[in-house]
């Protein structure tokens, strides 16, 4: 198992060149593409996203590291595919209307990606209406996150979340919300689910959630 | 009664202030330059404006600022390895007559009560991301450190060249610059790649204003950055301004005073919002002022000038920091 190891530090130190020949040599050992999955990236990420937590490390290596399991995934995904291989389930993502900032939505968008889920990444800017149909053209979509940077799009995410409420298939889906003026109280005052202060603590949630 | 210049050096020099210094009361802040003029910029509801660096920016209705567009057509660096192919350095010497109006700006502040203080943004760190947007940016910190270096060394130099007008115009005694380094609860970057990357840059920048007669450095960063603080000396900032409240404020203040002061410790978030009322602005006015004391601290909101996105939060603040002076002097 040796080169799960391998790999496994080769996506936490964000080698992206290496990563897809190790990915390869593993499944030419016979390892199920799942084991590859879970034991030589996922693993890797959730240690990443934990240094990132504690203050260990900074936006750049969980950049790079998150591009390196991306890499990995893209040539794993054949394998998986045929294996039959399962994502934790749809996550939509996106931040609200009016705000045009990306890096904080952008990583948390990683981070989920990297623990197991398809993302759905709907952009900055994004209208209530736009949420609301993409979750409707994909109703197995377990989580819908939502990112606001400023105390001006507060109430563009009170609305995107007052209008998912209202939806008829509220129940089947969690709503996570996130961003720099964001807080606890804002997130039960406006009736979402989950609120995280980081992109790593929103994986682990999200994990949660889904169940 | 201290002048607000005479006060502002009393607090930062950790003297006998006789109030609060009441946010940006004590720099006469210049907003523009000759450059400036020529370097297009969105205004409130404009969409798609390219500036003199072909950076795209729009500034949404509503919003408390410009924010850059980045699209795959509309990123300036499409390439770091290739960066000189793309990025045009924009024309900094321009006419005296254009720098006309700026040097009546100038000549209408009090120079005994107020340092006369042009404002400049973005920063070196900023304009990197700007040029290649910032994940890209993150990331060939790591990848492509030489070109990195290179292109840092290529803004610093345009900074140079415009600090050098700035001050031959302007004779500036203070200045104010923006460069955020962080978000709220962390620097974006390590403080060691900082030291490799950042601060060389603002030891030059920063070194060039103070032997040109400036005296105060005002760097804006409403971020997370008490681990940069030491650097933040070294680069030469007297003050730090927009510093949040998860940097810990009064445990800065007691490792730093007298080294640099600390101006925020009310983060916008907190008391610039829809429905914001003067009683949440007179909490964490007090809480602000209560917990970091009256030296080595400037009472203010994060906001990186002198305006608050809200009417009436900035006026709300001002009177309630005259209130705490009142209480506390």
């Amino acid at each position: 198992m040796s080169v799960l190891s391998d790999l496994s530090a080769a996506v936490e130190k964000g080698k992206r060149k290496v990563v897809p020949g190790l990915v390869q040599q593993a499944l030419d050992e016979g390892i199920d593409p799942n084991m590859v999955l879970n034991e030589g990236m996922i693993d890797a990420m959730g240690r990443v996203g934990e240094a990132f937590r504690k203050g260990e490390i900074f936006v750049p290596e969980m950049l790079i590291a998150a591009k390196a399991m991306q890499a990995g995934v893209a040539t794993l995904k054949p394998a998986l595919a045929q294996g039959g291989g399962s994502s934790r389930g749809k996550v939509i993502l996106g931040t609200v209307a009016g705000d045009l900032h990306d890096i904080g939505k952008n990583l948390v968008g990683m981070m989920i990606e990297s623990a197991g889920f398809e993302v759905i990444d709907l952009g900055v800017d994004v209208a209530d209406e736009v949420f609301l149909d993409t979750y409707e053209k994909n109703p197995d979509t377990k989580i819908i996150c939502l990112s606001a940077l400023l105390t001006t799009t507060m109430p563009a995410m009170r609305s995107t979340v007052e209008k998912i409420n209202a939806a008829s298939w509220r129940g089947n889906v969690k709503v996570m919300v996130g961003g720099a003026p964001i807080t606890q109280a804002f997130c039960d005052e406006i009736g979402a689910d989950c609120y995280t202060p980081d992109a790593a603590s929103a994986a682990e949630a999200a994990k949660k959630l889904a169940g | 009664m201290l002048t607000k210049r005479q006060n502002l050096l009393e607090t930062i020099h950790g003297g006998k202030p006789d109030r609060f210094v009441k946010q940006y009361e004590a720099f006469g802040m210049i907003v523009g330059n000759a450059f400036s003029k020529h370097n297009p910029a969105p205004k409130p509801g404009e969409e798609n404006i390219v500036n003199a660096w072909g950076v795209t920016r729009s500034w949404p209705k509503g919003m408390p600022g410009a924010f850059p567009v980045h699209k795959p057509d509309t990123i300036v660096i499409k390439d770091i390895e290739e960066w000189k192919k793309y990025v045009k350095v924009p024309q900094v010497i321009y006419d005296a007559k254009e720098w006309e109006p700026f040097i009546e700006q100038a000549e209408k502040i009090d120079r005994k009560d107020q340092y006369v203080t042009p404002a400049v943004f973005p920063g070196v760190f900023e304009q990197c991301h700007y040029l290649l947007e910032i994940q890209e940016c993150l990331m060939a910190f790591y990848e492509n450190p030489d070109e990195m270096h290179e292109l840092i060394d290529c803004i610093t130099q345009f900074e140079l060249d415009l600090a050098a007008e700035i001050v031959k115009y302007l004779k500036p005694d203070a200045l104010f610059h923006h460069d955020d380094w962080g978000s709220q609860i962390s620097t974006f970057i390590s403080p060691e790649m900082f030291r490799e990357f950042i601060k060389p840059a603002y030891m030059k920048i920063y070194g060039y204003y103070k032997s040109h007669g400036v005296e105060l450095i005002i760097h804006h960063s409403d971020s997370y950055a008490a681990t940069l603080v030491p650097d933040m000396i070294d680069m030469g900032i007297d003050i730090w301004q927009g510093v949040m409240t998860t940097n810990n404020i009064p445990e800065l203040i007691k490792e730093y005073g007298g080294k640099i002061s600390f101006m925020g410790g009310i983060d916008s978030a907190t008391v610039d919002f829809e429905g914001w009322t003067q009683e949440k602005v007179a909490q964490e006015v007090k809480r602000a002022c209560a917990e970091c004391g009256k030296l080595y601290f400037i009472p203010n909101a994060s906001q990186g000038l002198p305006v608050s996105t809200f009417p009436g939060v900035y006026e709300a603040l001002d009177a309630e920091i005259d209130k705490c002076s009142k209480e506390m002097f």
